[in-house]
């Protein structure tokens, strides 16, 4: 192997490796928020349905689009900054290959995992006489958890090869 | 039953065919460098339609890039 492989060997990350860490940022941020946001509420005394369902559409519409912006701009940031270092343009690859297919099927095998062991938990939390709200926050809380752990489990196939 | 591994030539294989740099091969195959490289390292074990690819691209049989071995694990 080449010095200049080498070098190129420990240096970027594919497209799909760069999109997974951002998407893992947004969402680490969504849950920080959810969380917060939910005990604000927990802590002023009851969990009034009606802020509970602004802050459930705010979570879920966060985690659908801000994927979607987060990946698009990611793109062309990337794209920009590349032209830029390599100082001509060259058309952006952002196709994925069977690899990249592999390692989003195992971390979304494990989201699902986990999203449906939350959802459990859930259904037991309100067997067990809690509220109702108690059960979709617990819901919505593990459907952004599992995301989180989706994306971990992808940057850690990424990083070791797979 | 010892540990499996797939391994293969592919450096040696790219040296010979005029240094042949991973980005090209990546790009000859249809895939990423990123995975020309665990391929390379041993860490990911490609299809056997990407394996046909690269043999292909260095106009050798199958056997001549990968090669089966069992590891005994003590």
């Amino acid at each position: 192997m080449t010095y200049e492989e080498e070098i190129q060997e420990k240096e970027n990350m594919s497209y799909e490796e760069k999109n997974i860490t951002v998407s893992l940022v947004t969402q680490l941020l969504i849950a920080g928020y959810y969380v917060a946001s939910w005990w604000n509420i927990y802590q002023s005394g009851e969990l009034a349905p009606n802020r509970l369902f602004g802050l459930w559409a705010v979570v879920i519409a966060a985690s659908i689009f801000s994927t979607i912006i987060a990946s698009i701009l990611t793109n062309i940031v990337l794209t920009i900054l590349e032209a830029i270092q390599s100082k001509k343009y060259e058309e952006p690859r952002f196709a994925s290959d069977e690899r990249d297919e592999l390692i989003s099927l195992k971390g979304t095998r494990l989201a699902y995992l986990i999203f449906s062991i939350g959802v459990f938990i859930s259904i037991l939390v309100f067997a067990f006489g809690n509220p109702p709200v108690m059960m979709v926050s617990l819901i919505i809380f593990f459907g952004v958890l599992a995301q989180i752990a989706g994306d971990i489990l992808q940057i850690y196939l990424y990083r070791r090869g797979f | 039953m010892g540990r499996r591994r797939i391994r293969n030539n592919i450096r040696k294989l790219r040296f010979n065919a005029n240094e042949m740099t991973q980005e090209q091969l990546a790009e000859k195959v249809g895939v990423t460098r990123q995975t020309i490289i665990a391929i390379e390292k041993d860490k990911y074990p490609p299809s056997l339609e990407l394996a046909f690819r690269i043999a292909l691209v260095f106009n050798v049989s199958l056997d001549e890039v990968f090669s089966y071995l069992e590891e005994d694990t003590k």
